[in-house]
């Protein structure tokens, strides 16, 4: 069966919170965010995540780590397992700005197109492996099987490169609950 | 990092186990959880949100996750906070509680098992229960972190299960 492909528009996030405005900031919240006097716009996301300075630091270096280090589990299979879990999780924020990461880094929108169908078997096998794996961490409690991490190495993947995805799918554990509970998204203007 | 942590713990990883090695790796993953950890569960300025109540949460949460040595941690971590009775209750995923931690359980319950249900009235439920804008956001960090810890400790059990 051949389905149309996904169209992935661009969101914009809102919080449903008042986000902390830059005149009221305190020192720890400036310099979490970063604000320097030439660097005075800040998002609407980072604003509300700076009500916590010390968690906001914190997460955000972590997961900078996870999605951007070096070497390792390449970049557009962490993009897919931020996709799985995004999709189970409900953000649909998330969901279209690493749907879309993936299929700039691939130059294809097939696997994503699939992966928004829940169609894993019109995925490579190692696409499949990945998707599957992703989708059923994300589960609360995780539904993810021996077989699902049989079915990774038989994709190729090593230990360390498992290591990589587990992380990926789990940082999108924590930034769904963020991006899905503590705002909304719409079509950007 | 040579020594083991809570997720190798909760995982039941020794220190010769090669998926301890594998994670030493990524020096960034280890050290950034555990800052992570220690800034949702005993941050410096708590906010208003005692680290018994913290711990408290993140007991029932673990739990919901079906993961049985995290629970058993956060048990630990509860008993040495001085928890209250109202805290221990929350803990073991009692409901029927006063607010506003009637609010604080009832959120962190559907946040964990459904975050896809979230909408912005529950935000409006715990506004009415008496959290500020901080809290809030600090109990946000708090629920998404336990379920990004349960994730890496399930990962890694199977990946020494396959």
């Amino acid at each position: 069966m051949s389905l149309p492909a996904v169209r992935l528009k661009p969101l914009t996030w809102h919080p449903h919170i008042a986000p902390v405005e830059l005149d009221d900031a305190t020192p720890e919240q400036l310099e979490a965010m970063k604000v320097t006097p030439s660097a005075k716009k800040v998002s609407e996301y980072v604003r509300t995540l700076a009500h916590d300075p010390e968690s906001y630091v914190a997460r955000t270096v972590l997961f900078n780590a996870i999605m951007y280090v070096e070497g390792g589990l390449p970049r557009a299979d962490r993009e897919l397992g931020a996709l799985g879990a995004s999709v189970v999780n409900g953000c649909r924020y998330c969901a279209v700005v690493h749907a879309r990461q993936h299929a700039r880094i691939t130059g294809s929108d097939d696997t994503v197109s699939a992966a928004f169908y829940n169609r894993a078997e019109d995925m490579s096998p190692r696409d499949a492996a990945i998707y599957t794996f992703a989708r059923r961490l994300s589960v609360t409690p995780s539904q993810a099987t021996p077989e699902d991490v049989a079915a990774l190495r038989d994709a190729g993947l090593d230990d360390g490169e498992i290591i990589d995805l587990i992380h990926a799918i789990a940082i999108f554990g924590w930034a769904n609950r963020l991006m899905h509970v503590l705002g909304h998204s719409k079509p950007a203007e | 990092m040579t020594e083991r942590d809570v997720i190798d713990s909760a995982a039941g990883l020794s220190s010769a186990d090669p998926r301890f090695i594998a994670r030493r790796l990524r020096p960034e993953f280890v050290e950034g959880a555990e800052i992570c950890r220690t800034s949702v569960l005993a941050p410096k300025d708590d906010l208003g949100l005692s680290r018994a109540l913290r711990a408290a949460l993140a007991r029932r949460m673990a739990a919901l996750n079906d993961d049985a040595p995290l629970t058993a941690y956060y048990d630990a971590e509860l008993t040495m906070s001085l928890p209250t009775e109202e805290e221990l209750r929350l803990s073991r995923g009692e409901t029927g509680l006063a607010e506003p931690l009637a609010a604080m359980a009832g959120h962190a319950d559907l946040i964990t098992s459904d975050p896809s249900r979230a909408s912005a009235e529950d935000i409006r439920r715990l506004e009415r229960a008496g959290l500020t804008n901080p809290q809030i956001v600090a109990l946000s960090e708090l629920i998404a972190f336990v379920n990004f810890q349960t994730r890496v400790v399930a990962g890694l059990r199977l990946m020494g299960a396959s």
